[in-house]
């Protein structure tokens, strides 16, 4: 039911895009846009987009493309969110290396992450 | 915002043909000058009754504006952020000082989104489902606004069944399905794709866009 209405409006975007819009990408963004919807749709959804978001990253590295924008910052917060505050700081250092325009930001972030006390011990350490 | 492309309305089953290069051309002097390399997206004001409609909004704006070629900040983080800094009220923030957020976060522009409409109406048989936005990019060294769009993406299934009792079926299928589950999403991001990527309206290229400063003729 849900899906032949996305299907009939899909086809809108679906008709324009080829009239009008670069179907090139600089970006592998993976399932990025649909999977933060369907988390801020239904919160409980947050697995399946941290989930998404490490896809990203690995299939990135995998095939030496960038990551796209924003994206190593946005698994570090899922992951700050989770507690797992020293792997939060890893990926908010790997948005500043890949994207300079985000230090300021990440550097704060990183900052956050060390006052963040962890949920409990973590067994893997990087 | 009157010269530029204020009130375009595409009825979808138009909308390939809508694919044409508007005829207005905005002044990029300001954006041109400002330079941004990065763009700060706060969550959008919203003048419609779907409260999620900001966030779902959010969902669909990084891909268009990163593809641009500016770097964007983390969506998912900065809304976190604000929301901890006690900035999770949109209109505090869309009055608020860009040059504050550009200190903050060290980004060069911030999107404003106004949502406008987003909904949709049933009479009878008949279903229009509307997404209408309102797009500000502001220079946070200046404060002031660097670029502007307005996108009125209207949807109507109903227009172009050919009449007759199957054609009357389809469009009680097709608003029954509309008004269980209505999908504004394909909607926002036509929206989006019409107001950054037409040219002579839309964003010029970022720093990460091969066209960059290459792309003066149609901006």
């Amino acid at each position: 039911m849900k899906s032949l209405v996305s299907l009939a409006l899909a086809g809108i975007g679906l008709a324009c895009a080829t009239g009008c819009a670069t179907p090139n990408q600089k970006y592998n963004w993976g399932t990025y846009d649909s999977s933060l919807y369907a988390y801020y749709k239904v919160p409980a959804n947050e697995p399946e987009l941290a989930t998404a978001l490490a896809a990203i990253v690995n299939g990135s590295a995998a095939t030496h493309a960038s990551v796209p924008p924003g994206i190593y910052a946005e698994y570090g917060y899922l992951l700050l969110q989770q507690g797992k505050a020293e792997d939060a700081a890893k990926y908010f250092g790997l948005e500043a290396q890949h994207w300079p325009e985000s230090k300021v930001f990440m550097d704060r972030m990183i900052q956050l992450s060390a006052q963040t006390k962890p949920a409990a011990p973590t067994a893997e350490a990087k | 915002m009157s010269r530029l492309v204020a009130g375009l309305v595409l009825v979808a089953v138009v909308s390939g043909s809508g694919c044409v290069t508007p005829p207005k051309h905005s002044d990029y002097t300001k954006f041109r000058s400002d330079n941004p390399h990065s763009i700060l997206v706060v969550p959008a004001t919203n003048k419609s009754v779907e409260v999620n409609a900001p966030d779902y909004l959010l969902a669909t704006i990084s891909i268009p504006l990163a593809e641009r070629g500016f770097y964007v900040f983390p969506v998912n983080l900065v809304r976190g952020v604000l929301a901890d800094d006690g900035l999770s009220d949109a209109n505090l923030v869309h009055a608020g000082d860009p040059h504050r957020l550009g200190e903050l976060f060290g980004a060069d522009a911030v999107m404003y989104i106004s949502i406008e409409r987003w909904d949709a109406k049933y009479i009878v048989l008949a279903t229009t489902v509307t997404v209408d936005l309102m797009y500000s990019l502001k220079s946070t060294r200046t404060g002031e606004e660097i670029w502007s769009n307005h996108q009125a993406i209207v949807y109507q299934p109903q227009g172009n069944s050919g009449g007759g009792l199957a054609g009357l079926l389809v469009d009680a299928v097709a608003a029954a399905i509309t008004k269980a589950a209505p999908n504004y999403v394909p909607l926002a991001k036509q929206a989006n794709a019409n107001a950054l990527l037409l040219k002579g309206t839309g964003l010029p290229s970022g720093p990460h866009d091969p066209l960059y400063e290459k792309d003066g003729a149609e901006f």
